[in-house]
C-alpha cells in the first residue's frame, strides 16, 4: 500500500517536469529565431580608389590599365518594382526598376560593346595577356549602381585583382 | 519555527529552473535592444553578382558601412548624413568619414599614413552612380583618404549565368 503510493507521487512529479523544459526550449527556439533574422544574406565586391590624391610624386613608372568606360546610350523606362508590365508611379524617392530597353555602352580604348558577355570575354584575354595589368571603372552619367556592380563582377570573374574607380561628372 | 539557514534541507529546496528562465529572457532583451540600435544596413535591392564575397561581419569588429537610396539620400546607422535636395556639400558625411578614418588601421604608403579597412558601399541596384562616384570623391580628402571600398551585392548561384 505505501509503495504504491510512493510510485503515484513519483509518477506525478516526472509530468510536471515537462513545464519548464517547454519553457526553456521555447525561449531556445525564440533565442534563435532573432539571431537568424539579423543574418543577412548579402555579399560585397572589392574595389579600390585611386590613392593618389594631394601631393603627387610620379616617380614610379606608370602602368598601362584596362580602362572600362560605361555610357548610357538610352536610358530605359521606369517601371514599376513590384508590378510587371506596370510604369513607375513617378513618387519621388520611390524604388523603380528600368525595362530592358536600357542600352548601356562598354568601351575598353577603342573597342565597344554593348553585351556583359563580349565585354567579359575581352577582360578575359586582356588579363591572360598580362596579370598585372588593374583595371579601371569609369562610370559616365546616367549610370547606376546595377551597371557598376555588374562590369565589377565581370572583371573579378576575368580574375582581375585590383580593379580602381575613376573619374568624376558633375 | 526554527528553521536554520544553514540547514541543508532548506537550501535543497531553491529551484533554479525560473531563475534561468528570467536570465535566458533579460540576455535575449538586451540582445534584441543591442541588435535594434546597430542596425546599420537599410532595407535596399541589391544587384546580384556572382563574385559577391559573403558578408560575414563580426559583431566586435568596427565596420564602416554607408547606404545610399534611390534617391540619392546617404544614411549611416539608421540616420540621414546627406539629402541631395537641401545640399550641404557632404560636410556632414565627410566629418563622419574623417571620424571613421582616424580609427581605422593605417597602412604607410608613400611617407603617409593611410587607412587599411575597407568602407562598405550598399546603394540600391538603380541609385545613380553620380551619388556613389560622390562619396568616393569625399573618401579623397586630406584627412580621410580611404582607398578600399566594398559594394555590397546579393549573392547568385554560380551555375546560371547572368
Amino acid at each position: 500500500m505505501s509503495r504504491k503510493r510512493i510510485k503515484e507521487i513519483n509518477e506525478e512529479e516526472h509530468e510536471l517536469e515537462m513545464t519548464p523544459m517547454i519553457d526553456v526550449t521555447f525561449l531556445l527556439l525564440i533565442f534563435f529565431m532573432c539571431t537568424l533574422k539579423f543574418k543577412t544574406l548579402e555579399g560585397k565586391l572589392s574595389a579600390f580608389l585611386p590613392k593618389d590624391v594631394g601631393v603627387n610624386q610620379t616617380d614610379a613608372e606608370p602602368i598601362e590599365k584596362v580602362e572600362i568606360l560605361l555610357e548610357v546610350i538610352k536610358e530605359g523606362k521606369r517601371m514599376h518594382p513590384f508590378k510587371p508590365g506596370e510604369p513607375w508611379n513617378e513618387v519621388p524617392g520611390t524604388r523603380f526598376i528600368y525595362d530592358n530597353s536600357r542600352v548601356v555602352e562598354y568601351s575598353i580604348g577603342p573597342r565597344t560593346t554593348r553585351d556583359l558577355g563580349v565585354l567579359q570575354e575581352r577582360l578575359h584575354q586582356l588579363h591572360r595577356a598580362d596579370k598585372d595589368r588593374p583595371a579601371t571603372i569609369d562610370a559616365r552619367e546616367g549610370v547606376v549602381y546595377e551597371d557598376v556592380v555588374e562590369v565589377l563582377d565581370a572583371a573579378m570573374n576575368a580574375e582581375f585583382d585590383e580593379v580602381t574607380f575613376v573619374g568624376s561628372y558633375e | 519555527m526554527k528553521l536554520a539557514k544553514n540547514d541543508p534541507r532548506t537550501e535543497m529546496e531553491m529551484n533554479m529552473t525560473p531563475m534561468i528562465d528570467v536570465v535566458f529572457l533579460l540576455i535575449i532583451f538586451f540582445m534584441i535592444i543591442t541588435d535594434m540600435t546597430q542596425k546599420e544596413l537599410e532595407d535596399l535591392k541589391l544587384p546580384e553578382a556572382e563574385n559577391a564575397a559573403p558578408d560575414e561581419p563580426d559583431p566586435d569588429e568596427f565596420r564602416p558601412i554607408i547606404n545610399i537610396k534611390i534617391d540619392g539620400t546617404i544614411w549611416v546607422k539608421r540616420q540621414l548624413y546627406y539629402n541631395p535636395e537641401e545640399d550641404d556639400q557632404y560636410q556632414k558625411l565627410r566629418a563622419w568619414l574623417s571620424d571613421v578614418a582616424k580609427r581605422m588601421k593605417k597602412e604607410p604608403y608613400m611617407g603617409m599614413q593611410l587607412p587599411d579597412e575597407p568602407l562598405l558601399i550598399r546603394a540600391d541596384m538603380n541609385t545613380p552612380f553620380k551619388y556613389i562616384q560622390k562619396v568616393m570623391e569625399q573618401c579623397g580628402y586630406q584627412d580621410i583618404q580611404i582607398w578600399k571600398v566594398q559594394l555590397a551585392a546579393a549573392e547568385t548561384e554560380k551555375d546560371n549565368d547572368e
